[in-house]
């Protein structure tokens, strides 16, 4: 068992170096290249380090890794942490590997939202309508499907994912049909958003997801410990004295919350919440002790890795982040799920 | 012997006027009895008779629909999730466990009563978990998956987490059912070996000879009811175990073993089974055939 512990350890450890050494990437490339020198020698100068006085950061570089590729890192951290940690939080409370906060509806909630800030034309009289609908959507739908599950004060695991197969159908047909109604330039529009971007994020964007995002994360991760007995099952997690009722309904609820604030701010990125935690699981074992954690830091890095990717891949045109995690995530899952031993029966 | 057992042995659990069910279904009706501590019960019936209801329920797992269930004189109902869990510990009939836990996390589980919600386990917890494996004997299935080991195994383990718990009572849901002879007994044994140390054990049994054997006090639960209540001797009897199968049975004194053995008795011979059989065989039944059957019958009431 020790030599197990020191391995999740080390792990954990290679993951804080790949998440940072993929920020750095993300703002070193792209159209105007910026050296990894002077990228560091900005953030020496910025914080009145007396290292690196004599590699001179441009102002253009200034300006670009300022207000274009700080926010949009961050952004992308935040947001794929976000999805990680949710993901990961959702698989335990259903005792499922397919799970992911998509299937109680946020997504769905969300696209409601959005089309409908579209639609009313509320996205073009500020940016923050639509953000702000996609989330209170979100979490509509999830008290909708919650609502539906819950008898007797008891929510069912296989009543709330039917449930959440429900819901997600219902809403789908709502924006289906507002989607019928409006114009060609707002379909464009609401197509855009549905391939979630990093594109455009500024530091508003950043200011408007921090708070949520990181207290999510903060409390998934103190809950970890519980987690492993939730995913033992209902009977089991009572047996030893868990009050199963009320620690799923606020897990479910915490990791609704931070996935619906990622969605607002980056649009529906899909594929990170369902396939990080799944690969985690694979690499450091089920202890949510561990998982939580490397998800967390391998959520953020993969989601601005694909982000990185796809912003140089086609020169001069940027392939959204949503479309990178997909085609990114396929080959490195499948080449796992064969290799792996841990989740053979 | 019963009652001096229970005068001798102070009470730990009792049940007054239990009804249980599912909904409003009821399936047990008017259950009353008490356990002293260090008794090894055995509940015993025919499948569908209600036993792992009444285990549940008692478990606080189905709801009570009428009665009592006082634990050392207090109400279950009025004790706190954690603090139930530490008087009582619960496996269930089939676990099924999500993802590659190993067989020491899945043990680990039962420390969680101990545990308040921001605590981590620390080195005594370590120290009792690995104590309860080397007890159940799966010490060096510490590291496997609970995917990667056998039945056998895989029930001490789970017997090893319910150790861990710590408790004073045990509610065993059919622990040895499905396992190999030899398995079963070993279970049997431990449990036995628990009641002697002062634990007391409330279980699931299928196989009757074995609950004779080992269990100090059997219930017999039949047609919502207990039927019947006491020791071996008193309970497994062919007119108890009649009502409670409905099906003629047998019950025997194997004089080379000194166990009570129960056989069920063959059915007379029934012309409406031949004609369904001869269906079942496609109209082959030639008199040759028959008279292999009532052949058959013979060496099944031997």
């Amino acid at each position: 068992m020790k030599h197990k512990r020191y391995q999740s350890g080390f792990f954990l450890v290679i993951m804080v170096i790949v998440f940072f050494a993929v920020s750095l990437l993300s703002l070193s490339w792209g159209q105007i290249d910026i050296p990894f020198m002077h990228v560091l020698a900005a953030f020496a100068h910025e914080l009145g380090l007396p290292i690196l006085a004599n590699v001179t950061v441009t102002p253009e570089q200034q300006a670009v890794l300022w207000h274009i590729r700080m926010p949009r890192t961050i952004v992308g951290l935040m947001v794929g942490a976000g999805l990680g940690a949710s993901g990961a939080v959702m698989q335990g409370i259903f005792s499922n590997p397919l799970a992911d906060p998509g299937i109680i509806g946020v997504s769905s909630g969300a696209a409601v939202g959005a089309v409908l800030a579209i639609a009313l034309g509320l996205s073009e009289i500020s940016m923050f309508y639509m953000p702000v609908f996609a989330f209170l959507g979100s979490l509509l739908a999830v008290t909708l499907t919650v609502s539906l599950a819950m008898r007797h004060g008891k929510i069912p695991v296989m009543t709330l994912l039917l449930s959440g197969v429900v819901v997600g159908m219902l809403l789908g047909a709502v924006t289906a049909a507002i989607l019928t109604v409006i114009n060609e330039q707002k379909l464009q529009q609401y197509l855009f958003w549905t391939i979630g971007g990093l594109d455009y994020r500024r530091w508003e964007h950043v200011f408007l997801g921090i708070g949520p995002i990181l207290g999510g994360i903060g409390i998934m991760l103190l809950m970890a410990r519980h987690l492993n007995i939730l995913v033992l099952g209902d009977i089991e997690a009572r047996a030893v004295g868990m009050p199963v009722g009320t620690y799923r309904l606020f897990l479910l609820a915490v990791a609704s919350m931070t996935t619906a604030t990622g969605v607002c701010i980056s649009g529906n990125i899909g594929f990170v919440g369902l396939v990080v935690p799944h690969m985690m699981r694979m690499l450091v074992g089920p202890d949510h002790r561990q998982l939580l954690p490397a998800s967390v830091l391998a959520g953020g890095a993969f989601l601005v890795f694909c982000d990185t990717v796809g912003r140089i891949i086609v020169p001069p045109l940027e392939v959204r982040v949503g479309i990178m995690t997909a085609f990114l995530g396929t080959p490195y899952f499948l080449y796992l799920l064969r290799r792996t031993r841990r989740l053979e029966r | 012997m019963d009652g001096e057992r229970r005068m001798r042995n102070e009470e730990i659990l009792a049940v007054k006027n239990l009804a249980a069910g599912y909904g409003s279904r009821h399936i047990l009706k008017d259950i009353s009895f008490s356990v002293g501590q260090g008794e090894m019960i055995g509940l015993i019936g025919a499948n569908g008779a209600g036993k792992s209801t009444l285990l549940k329920t008692l478990r606080g797992i189905l709801p009570l629909l009428e009665g009592k269930i006082l634990l050392k004189g207090r109400d279950i109902y009025a004790l706190p999730a954690r603090k139930f869990a530490r008087e009582v510990a619960y496996l269930q009939q089939h676990v099924e466990v999500a993802f590659g836990y190993t067989a020491r996390e899945i043990v680990m589980a039962g420390r969680y009563p101990y545990l308040r919600w921001w605590e981590r386990e620390n080195a005594a917890d370590e120290e009792i978990v690995d104590a309860c494996m080397e007890y159940a004997g799966v010490s060096e299935l510490a590291g496997q998956t609970m995917y990667a080991i056998s039945g056998g195994q895989r029930q001490r383990v789970l017997l090893a987490k319910v150790l861990a718990q710590q408790t004073p009572i045990l509610f065993l849901d059919e622990p040895a059912t499905g396992l190999d002879v030899f398995y079963q007994e070993e279970i049997f044994r431990f449990c036995r070996e628990l009641c002697a140390a002062g634990k007391t054990v409330l279980m699931v049994v299928h196989e009757l000879s074995l609950a004779a054997r080992f269990c100090s006090r059997l219930l017999l639960v039949g047609q919502g009811h207990i039927l019947a209540d006491g020791t071996a001797d008193k309970v497994l009897t062919a007119e108890n175990l009649t009502q409670a199968y409905a099906t003629d049975v047998q019950v025997v004194k194997n004089p080379l073993t000194g166990h009570t053995e129960v056989f069920t008795m063959p059915e007379k011979s029934d012309r409406r089974k031949d004609r369904l059989l001869g269906i079942i065989l496609d109209g082959t039944l030639s008199a040759g055939t028959a008279a292999n059957q009532a052949e058959l019958r013979k060496y099944g009431s031997a």
